[in-house]
């Protein structure tokens, strides 16, 4: 495996977006190495997830005031630095921090957060459905930035 | 005229879900203390009417993220205990492993990342792994065995959906079975190696007179089946909890309290499993509580912990049993026959005692559900505990109190939110004081 992009979210209202978009990015051809998987609220086994390959792209969603449905590309550094705030947000900054504290190897890493609006209900709202295209644009992007040319 | 102090901790941090402390003193005495959780009530008992009975075990693994087995099991003995179902021995081991996998997980989550911060004084897991990465990578691999179990039988490690009314969908292959137990093999001396390194820690101390309970089986240390006894005589079918125990409601809270009939609160978890049911340890977790003696088995709360490390290792030598002896069963799930009926069914959630009553009608459509899960029961005694320790910070700066408060809290690794798992995104942490 080249890349891993990891869509994180979960099942309540727009947060689910990263899912979606891990969902519609594994439906549609893809560069050669690259494996999409989806984690509900994976805590600490985003680690396992980070130590399997050298390359990551994150899919999450994001709640730091912006225009509902940006796509936003979030410098890793930043997520720690700035406390970006989301319903994972935490606790990816937290598992990046971790692994860093344990003195493990990150993965070259890239993040595409989607503002969201709400965390209720079963469906997106329509700015955050209409950004999963976009999202999954960033997320093809970052790989490309990731992945070192043939 | 006495000081009046009012100390708030306006979101509880490390714990999971939502919970506030207030606590306001006169002098050293309480006057007013309250365990708030504002976690929304999660209506579960409502919408799970009218489902069908195979569609228990999903929907009840979706009430907690980190305990989701002990949920859904407990709902499955229920319903099987109605349809009057038979269970393969084989498929019952499975389902011990199954437990085994969320205890050594939910357990070294809490002794690492949400206790060890209180006893090093540090803020948070990733301080302790800055300053003890041998140690929190070893509680990290065991932690990843315990996932391993879960996927493994739950089909998934997060939300399982492998188990079903009669078993499970799938049962583990030979050689599935094979490989997980050669990464078994050293899980054993890995948590004893946790145990000990936790146990070095200043762990503080906080004997009081507690009523412990838990589930006792007979021959095995208790996961899925049992009798309710307590350390003061209580031994009764689990299809008499309504007998022993009562729900009730308060203002400040959206979780019912669980008291005994008589009104005492009680305390459910790792410490009562373990002073009810010591004799059934497997020989290394054995050995592990003569070197912890007399700290275990006790009635002080704050040796929770250690109870934790315990019952890894009790459930990684028992996980190497199980899968050292397995024998695929010849059909992964028993066939069973719905019917009308009231089912009782009791398992040992990591954190404690979780009682599942299901009423069924001839479809075998819920027609009636209640849960009690183990913070419910734990509520009263937390406060209980709390009251003891109150006038023991007063002496203490603000900041001190609240991480006295907090640390006391967390020994009963309380799950607050038990169905919902959005996060709260700011930790905001408030201390003030009043004449």
């Amino acid at each position: 495996m080249r890349a891993l992009v990891i869509g994180i979210g979960s099942s309540h209202g727009d947060d689910a977006v990263g899912l979606l978009v891990a969902q519609r990015l594994a439906s549609e051809p893809l560069p050669e190495g690259v494996t999409v998987v989806e984690r509900d609220r994976p805590g600490l086994s985003l680690l396992d997830d980070l130590e399997s390959t050298p390359a990551v792209v994150i899919v999450d969603a994001l709640r730091s005031g912006a225009a509902p449905g940006s796509v936003l590309r979030i410098p890793p550094a930043a997520l720690a630095r700035e406390r970006l705030t989301s319903s994972h947000t935490l606790r990816v900054a937290e598992t990046l921090m971790l692994a860093v504290a344990l003195g493990r190897p990150l993965p070259a890493l890239r993040i595409v957060a989607i503002e969201i609006v709400a965390m209720e209900g079963e469906t997106l709202s329509p700015e955050v459905a209409a950004a999963v295209e976009p999202a999954c644009a960033a997320a093809r992007a970052a790989l490309e930035e990731l992945l070192p040319r043939a | 005229m006495a000081e009046r102090r009012t100390i708030e901790v306006g979101a509880l941090a490390r714990v999971e879900g939502q919970g506030a402390l207030h606590l306001t003193l006169e002098g050293d005495r309480v006057v007013e203390l309250r365990l708030e959780i504002y976690e929304p009530p999660r209506f579960f008992e409502g919408f799970l009417r009218g489902r069908a009975a195979r569609e228990l075990p999903d929907l009840m693994a979706r009430i907690c993220g980190i305990c989701p087995v002990a949920y859904q099991m407990s709902a499955v003995h229920a319903v099987e205990s109605i349809f009057d179902v038979t269970i393969d021995p084989a498929v019952r081991q499975l389902r011990r492993l199954f437990t085994c996998g969320e205890w050594i997980e939910s357990h070294l989550l809490h002794m690492f990342f949400l206790a060890a911060p209180d006893y090093l004084g540090l803020d948070d897991g990733i301080a302790v792994a800055k300053l003890h990465p041998v140690q929190v990578e070893r509680a990290l691999r065991l932690r990843k065995l315990g996932h391993r179990i879960l996927a493994l039988l739950g089909g998934r490690p997060v939300n399982p959906v492998g188990a079903c009314i009669g078993g499970f969908a799938r049962a583990p292959t030979r050689s599935e079975m094979a490989s997980l137990e050669s990464e078994l093999v050293h899980a054993a001396g890995e948590a004893e190696a946790c145990l000990r390194w936790i146990a070095s820690l200043p762990i503080p101390s906080r004997p009081q007179e507690i009523e412990l309970v838990s589930l006792r089986h007979p021959h095995e240390y208790p996961m899925n089946e049992g009798r309710l006894v307590s350390t003061r005589g209580l031994d009764v079918a689990v299809s008499e909890f309504d007998s022993a125990f009562v729900e009730s409601q308060v203002p400040h809270s959206t979780a019912l309290h669980c008291r005994r009939r008589d009104g005492g609160a009680y305390l459910v978890g790792p410490l009562a499993r373990l002073a009810l049911n010591a004799e059934h340890l497997t020989p290394a977790a054995s050995a592990a509580l003569e070197t912890l003696r007399p700290r275990l088995p006790s009635f002080d709360p704050a040796a929770s912990v250690l109870a934790r490390g315990i019952e890894v290792l009790y459930a990684c030598e028992e996980a190497l049993r199980i899968a050292r002896s397995y024998e695929p069963p010849a059909a992964p799930a028993a066939s069973w026959t719905p019917c009308a009926g009231v089912g009782h069914g009791a398992t040992e959630a990591p954190r404690g005692l979780l009682y599942v009553r299901v009423e069924t009608d001839a479809a075998g459509d819920v027609v009636a559900i209640r849960i009690v899960p183990p913070t419910a029961q734990n509520q009263a005694r937390i406060e209980d505990d709390l009251r003891l320790l109150a006038p023991r910070v007063l002496a203490l700066s603000h900041d001190e109190a609240r991480r006295s408060c907090e640390s006391a809290i967390r020994d009963y690794d309380p799950c607050i939110s038990c169905s919902t798992h959005f996060l709260t995104l700011e930790i905001e942490r408030r201390i003030r004081s009043e004449d």
